[in-house]
């Protein structure tokens, strides 16, 4: 039985680095995580290259660190990649938004109304272990091969994630919180912009960065489950030509995008959301 | 301005489910606390005092009779009646500043007279210096003081105290009750402090309730007179602590 939802690890990773925060700045905080990064980041390709060159691979099945990035070039060149990423970031983008906006008011709702969270609780934990890669062959039977199948797949994947995060973080604010800005005389839009709000921003950020990842895995199911462009679709037609090179090389892109896009949201995070400073 | 406040036939009942009946936790109480009066609700941890001051701030709904300010039933929270949490009750995001800035919004004045005002509340309450500071960058005395100074921002005719000194030091604690009774005699607010410290009770307040037993019920209700202490009034009322 799924009677209460798995606590969100994001949680723990924000309050880790509220820990690093609170020491004191020895020489500056970006070099500090920048060159282990980039450090480990030079031993792979090092090892890749080495592994490369030793010929321990069958030939064309591990390109070098160098044909991957010709590879990546060469789609760069043509457009390929630019169409590629173009309908990917659309279809992702879409559907988070989608998912986003209805999956944080429902986590809002259910959060803040023990009753309705009795309610809806029990069928999100139905639905939540469901791999959204399970439902490509239903939405496809619904909604066709077309963009809404893909953008309603991944809206929906997004929903469940960013919903489950709200509700956690909207449910565990203070109570005394609230009670003490209805003594001050809160109206209920002011106890729900200026209380619930920033005291559950935390989670709210953690919630779109968990999202933002639930989109790309959910983004790559309903590509490979049939469509014209996009970074897995493409990854897909590459496999059948067995040409790894440009598999690396679409495989770079999408990590790379998961990364940029996490770095954009943990950026807006750091601009709106206040954390204690205990 | 200030206002009294009445229970008249006061009883509340936690827990009440479908399944199982509800646990009476305040009895049936009649008490009145006059205008402008300071009155100690003491008794030991769990007998059911801030339950009580719950239904006065109307967090907390009365299984029978009611709660009445001013001759109006009261039947939710509201600012004229102020509340005054042991922790947890300001709000870490924004600065001290900002928390009494929250409760002066409803007068919908200007920005600069809003912040003159937050000002000089913090002022009064001996917090000049740390006006742009975050809650947690401030010691405990220091919270608690921006706690009192949001509360009566706010112009409540009821100031509800929670045991608000009790995670405080020796030291602190004594200034902090010397800053309230200052404030009361100021502001002429009707005042309702909980405590289960009887030194705390008789050093605050011009009455004091004893409040005992499960369910809660008054136990002793004394007068606390003006001068220096009592030693045969505190030994009464530790004797009705005893009974609880
Ligand atoms: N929300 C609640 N639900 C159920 N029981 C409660 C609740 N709040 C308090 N109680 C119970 O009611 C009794 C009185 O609690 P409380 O008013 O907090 O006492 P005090 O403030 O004097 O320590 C206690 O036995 C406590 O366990
Ligand atoms: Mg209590």
């Amino acid at each position: 039985m799924h009677a209460s939802p798995p606590s969100p690890p994001e949680g723990r990773a924000l309050q880790g680095r509220a820990l690093r925060r609170r020491m004191p700045a020895g020489g500056g905080r970006a070099p500090g995580r920048l060159g282990p990064a980039v450090a480990a980041a030079a031993a792979v390709l090092a090892a890749w290259q080495l592994l490369a060159l030793s010929g321990a691979a069958a030939p064309g099945l591990l390109p070098s660190p160098a044909q991957t990035l010709a590879a990546l070039a060469d789609s760069a060149g043509s457009g390929t990649l630019a169409t590629d990423l173009g309908a990917s970031l659309a279809r992702a983008g879409q559907g988070f938004a989608l998912g986003a906006v209805v999956g944080g008011a429902l986590g809002f709702a259910t959060g803040y109304l023990p009753l309705l969270s009795a309610a809806v609780t029990p069928v999100v934990s139905f639905l939540r272990p469901i791999p959204a890669i399970a439902l490509v062959p239903l939405a496809t039977a619904w909604f066709g091969i077309g963009e809404t199948a893909k953008r309603l797949l991944i809206a929906y994947a997004v929903l469940l994630a960013v919903w489950l995060y709200v509700h956690d973080g909207v449910s565990r604010v203070p109570v005394t919180h609230l009670r003490a800005a209805r003594s001050l005389g809160a109206p209920l839009h002011r106890r729900f912009t200026e209380v619930l709000l920033p005291a559950a921003a935390p989670a709210l950020l953690a919630a779109l960065r968990y999202g933002a990842s639930v989109a790309l895995l959910a983004l790559v199911a309903a590509e490979l489950g049939g469509a014209q462009s996009g970074l897995a679709y493409r990854l897909q037609v590459d496999g059948q030509f067995l040409r790894v090179d440009r598999m690396f090389a679409g495989l770079i892109v999408l990590g790379l995008l998961g990364v940029a896009v996490d770095l954009v949201l943990a950026g807006i995070g750091r601009r709106f959301v206040h954390r204690e400073a205990s | 301005m200030s206002r009294a406040v009445r229970l008249e036939g006061l009883a509340v009942d936690y827990g009440r489910t479908s399944r199982r009946a509800a646990v009476p936790v305040l009895d049936r109480t009649d008490l009145e606390f006059p205008a402008g009066s300071f009155t100690a609700l003491l008794g030991p941890s769990g007998c059911g005092k801030s339950t009580l001051l719950g239904a006065v701030a109307g967090f907390v709904r009365p299984a029978a009779g009611r709660v009445a300010v001013g001759g109006t039933q009261v039947c939710g929270p509201g600012p004229d009646r102020g509340m005054v949490f042991q922790q947890y009750a300001l709000f870490p995001w924004r600065t001290a500043r900002g928390n009494v800035e929250f409760a002066l919004k409803r007068f919908g004045l200007p920005r600069t007279e809003r912040r003159r005002r937050a000002l000089a509340a913090l002022a009064e309450v001996g917090l000049a210096d740390g006006v742009e500071r975050y809650p947690a960058q401030l010691s405990g005395g220091m919270q608690q003081r921006v706690a009192l100074a949001r509360a009566l921002a706010a112009e409540p005719d009821v100031l509800l105290l929670d045991e608000p000194f009790g995670a405080l030091d020796a030291l602190t604690r004594t200034r902090m009750q010397e800053l309230l009774r200052r404030l009361w005699q100021r502001t002429g607010t009707t005042v309702l402090f909980v405590t289960h410290d009887i030194d705390e009770a008789l050093a605050l307040a011009e009455r004091v309730v004893v409040l005992g037993g499960t369910p809660g019920r008054v136990l002793g209700d004394h007068a606390v007179p003006e001068g220096p202490a009592d030693p045969a009034l505190r030994a009464r009322i530790a004797g009705h602590l005893g009974t609880g």
